[in-house]
């Protein structure tokens, strides 16, 4: 696993975007394992959400490996294993979690925003942040958080 | 904690959104179009994008008077809207603070401007939500650095509102 994609792009234009782009792709990556605790923890009646944010992930994870395949960087794989950051014992965890997986990915996009030389990769960033945002809007809801919405999805706050 | 998950890429990701934090507010000191090795080029902005930003500013002054223009009209909304309005004039002060040049006083000001009708007041509002949302997603790809991650995050921001005022 490449740790910023920099080992294979030194060269290249686009050797901090991809770099990004590889954080994007492990943030995927760790939504796509993390949808499953959180899917397990609800009742199949409330799991529709969870199958539809899932795929959303798996989407970006396979078109972020195309497209950094494309540049000849070696996509990163998924973790061998991820320790949760807290018990998930109840549906009110799950979408505690579910609001820590689309949090840790509006991050993750907003860096590509800050990297990206190429305008298709900003365009792209956005409306991935975007959709990030907006699940966690139901996640927060569902987590009893409140303001359910963020000032500054991806951002430090301060 | 707050990486997506326990693993090395959480502390990466926070301390680079630390400097990316740093380095949008570290913007509004650059000068215009300035490329120089005292700021990341990245964050350099053309006459062009200055113009730009200014106009973003303006769409999220309007849209922090709207929140002022609805509150007044329907005060039954303050319950739903009232911290949202907070969360649209923070996101105008960052972005006047990244806007070379931009000012407190180019807010813009609900003067003479029609009046909400209470009814149709969170209807109203919304639009202004979508409108303003549409204009920060169109602008973000034009910038590169700080201020598209910046107008990037403020137009996810204000999706979520959307949601909120639907």
């Amino acid at each position: 696993m490449a740790d910023d994609g920099t080992s294979t792009t030194s060269a290249s234009p686009t050797a901090a975007e991809d770099g990004a782009l590889q954080e994007a792709l492990a943030a995927a990556h760790a939504a796509v394992w993390g949808y499953g605790v959180v899917g397990a923890a609800l009742p199949v009646e409330s799991r529709e959400p969870v199958v539809a944010a899932e795929q959303a992930h798996q989407d970006l994870r396979d078109e972020l490996t195309g497209l950094l395949t494309s540049r000849q960087v070696d996509p990163v794989d998924d973790e061998a294993g991820y320790a949760l950051p807290f018990p998930v014992l109840s549906a009110i965890d799950a979408a505690a979690l579910a609001v820590t997986l689309e949090e840790g990915a509006s991050g993750a996009w907003t860096w590509v925003l800050d990297q990206a030389v190429e305008r298709s990769t900003r365009e792209l960033a956005v409306a991935a942040l975007t959709a990030a945002e907006l699940r966690a809007v139901g996640w927060r809801a569902q987590a009893g958080s409140t303001p359910v919405t963020s000032t500054f999805p991806g951002l430090p706050e301060a | 904690m707050s990486g997506p998950l326990s693993s090395p890429l959480s502390a990466a990701v926070l301390t680079r959104r630390s400097l990316l934090a740093a380095a949008v507010a570290g913007t509004a000191l650059l000068t215009v179009a300035c490329t120089g090795s005292a700021g990341d080029a990245a964050d350099a902005v053309t006459p062009e994008q200055v113009d730009q930003l200014a106009a973003q500013v303006q769409v999220q002054a309007q849209l922090v008077s709207a929140y002022d223009q609805a509150l007044a009209a329907d005060p039954a909304l303050a319950a739903t809207a009232g911290p949202l309005a907070e969360q649209a004039r923070a996101q105008l002060e960052r972005l006047r603070a990244a806007a070379p040049g931009s000012t407190p006083s180019a807010a813009a000001s609900p003067t003479g401007a029609p009046a909400v009708d209470p009814a149709g007041a969170r209807a109203w509002l919304h639009t202004r939500v979508t409108l303003a949302a549409d204009a920060h997603t169109a602008a973000c790809p034009e910038f590169t650095g700080g201020r598209a991650a910046l107008l990037g995050s403020i137009a996810a921001g204000l999706r979520g509102q959307q949601g909120q005022l639907a």
